[in-house]
């Protein structure tokens, strides 16, 4: 499990824009609102709208292959408003479950 | 967005609410700070180990202190380890060191891994052949503990305490019936010592298991247990006691028989304080408020209709619980960082009672201590609910 101290604080935006990686859930009224978003066999983030802290577990076994994806994630979200071009991360996405998928299942 | 560095988890803003006792009390109250300050303000002061005579001698007054208060008659019979699982792995190992070939052991479901563990290493070794006697509502019957018990019989461990169920075992009754079939009982008091009256004095028990971070509110590293006939136990470890230094063969009186290299000074002078503290409290006084608001409590959370409790009557201050439609590990997660309450989430170290409750995704625990406030028991109340009242009880666990 690691933590990660941001820049700015987590939004409702950004969790928004995780959902094209993987399933989000949240409650929207605990705190400033609960989200947790899952990318199974690869990691997770979970956080509170508003904090600049966010927990991300990783599956031990593939972090190695997928540590540099999340970082990516986090990077490339600009804010609220800001366009993301998807066509690049679901490239890499693709790529990262390939070698995972490989990693834990052999195919 | 950049992630700026890797972090500790941080305190927050809220004030923090600790409800995680049945793991490590806090706080500690301000005797138990002062005398660890004030052991460490002199030398250490131990007979056979320094020529010094200043300083206070801890040992002796946590061993009489804690003999006092678990109703023991001979303090010397009174061991320091480092923790539960240290003792339970000395009593085991040195009650199996006097067996000749493989014997019969049980245990029970509400067990702790301490517990659990060194038994299913020696099965695997084939020292012992384990059987696992299950629960019933909360609790082992004591028939139960009759039923399973077989001519090799010789040994049963079993908690004094539920870590997860808060539900206390006839010692008693479990005892006696072990005793007329000349089987030796060793009770794991990590969860009870400190909370609930023990009773050493009469309790048909062999070898009774302390720890003195939890409920005697001491510090890690410090734990114990009682032993009645240091006999029935060989002593598995050997080295400097400070006395007898000539022989070369580990003295076998007590408590030397068990007592091994330099104490845990500053943590004994803290276990002396917690359990002076809660002789000057009364146990009558510790109980009542722990009944009280636990109850306060579990009467909150049974408002919320997708909450489940694993025990509605807990004799200790210890209330497991999940949330339908929420993984406990996020109950959690919202707990300490969306209200800064600090509670316990996962399996407990006790595999087999949440193989039997919640089919072994775990729950979350509250546990209480004398320091923890009603105001406390109100807001944590509070936030769960909260929390409940969000969850979408259609999936996930529980």
């Amino acid at each position: 499990m690691k933590e990660f101290l941001l820049d700015s604080p987590v939004t409702d935006g950004f969790f928004d824009y995780l959902r094209n990686f993987g399933k989000v859930e949240s409650l929207p009224d605990v705190g400033e609102g609960f989200y947790k978003f899952e990318k199974p066999d690869c990691f997770s983030i979970k956080g509170f709208a508003g904090d600049t802290t966010v927990e991300v577990r990783f599956k031990k076994e593939v972090m190695d292959l997928t540590a540099d994806f999340v970082y990516l994630l986090f990077s490339t979200y600009k804010g609220e408003g800001e366009k993301v071009d998807l066509s690049v991360l679901k490239r890499r996405e693709e790529a990262v479950g390939e070698r995972v998928r490989k990693r834990l299942y052999g195919a | 967005m950049v992630v700026r560095f890797l972090k500790q988890m941080s305190a927050g803003e809220r004030p923090l609410i600790y409800l995680n006792n049945a793991a490590t009390s806090w706080p500690k109250p301000p005797g138990v700070m002062e005398a660890i300050a004030q052991s460490l303000s002199l030398p250490v002061f131990g007979s056979g180990r320094t020529t010094g005579t200043q300083g206070e001698d801890y040992i002796t007054r946590a061993r009489e202190s804690l003999s006092a208060l678990l109703g023991a008659d001979t303090p010397e019979n009174l061991v320091f380890t480092h923790n539960a699982t240290d003792s339970l792995n000395i009593l085991i190992s040195g009650f199996l060191a006097g067996i000749k070939g493989e014997c019969h052991v049980l245990t029970t479901a509400l067990d702790h891994n301490s517990v659990l563990r060194p038994l299913y290493e020696y099965d695997q070794q084939h020292r012992i052949c384990l059987d696992i006697i299950p629960f019933e509502g909360c609790s082992i019957r004591p028939e139960a503990a009759e039923a399973a018990i077989r001519p090799d019989t010789r040994l049963m461990v079993m908690t004094h305490g539920s870590n997860v169920l808060g539900s206390v075992q006839d010692i008693r009754a479990i005892g006696n019936i072990l005793h007329e079939h000349g089987i030796y009982f060793i009770v794991d008091g990590a969860q009870t010592a400190g909370h609930i009256p023990v009773g050493l004095r009469d309790l048909p028990v062999d070898a009774f298991i302390f720890t003195g971070h939890k409920g005697l509110l001491g510090v890690p590293g410090t734990g114990g247990f009682f032993l009645r006939d240091p006999e029935a136990i060989a002593p598995v470890r050997f080295g400097g006691t400070g006395t007898d230094s000539f022989s070369l063969l580990h003295p076998r009186g007590m408590p030397e028989r068990f007592e091994i290299g330099t104490h845990n000074y500053p943590g004994l002078a803290a276990l002396a304080a917690g359990v002076e503290f809660i002789r000057a409290t009364g146990m009558e006084s510790i109980m009542e408020k722990a009944e009280r608001q636990t109850a306060f409590l579990i009467r909150q959370l049974k408002e919320e209709s997708n909450i489940t409790i694993y025990n509605e009557h807990p004799d200790l201050p210890i209330i497991a619980f999940n949330i339908r439609g929420l993984q406990n590990d996020d109950v959690g997660f919202m707990l300490a960082r969306g209200f800064n309450i600090i509670a316990r989430t996962g399996l407990h170290c006790a595999p087999l009672v949440h193989r039997a409750i919640d089919g072994g995704e775990g729950c979350v625990r509250l546990s209480l201590s004398w320091n923890t406030t009603d105001e406390e028991c109100r807001i944590a109340a509070e936030a769960i609910r909260r929390i409940a009242g969000n969850a979408d009880s259609t999936v996930g666990q529980a």
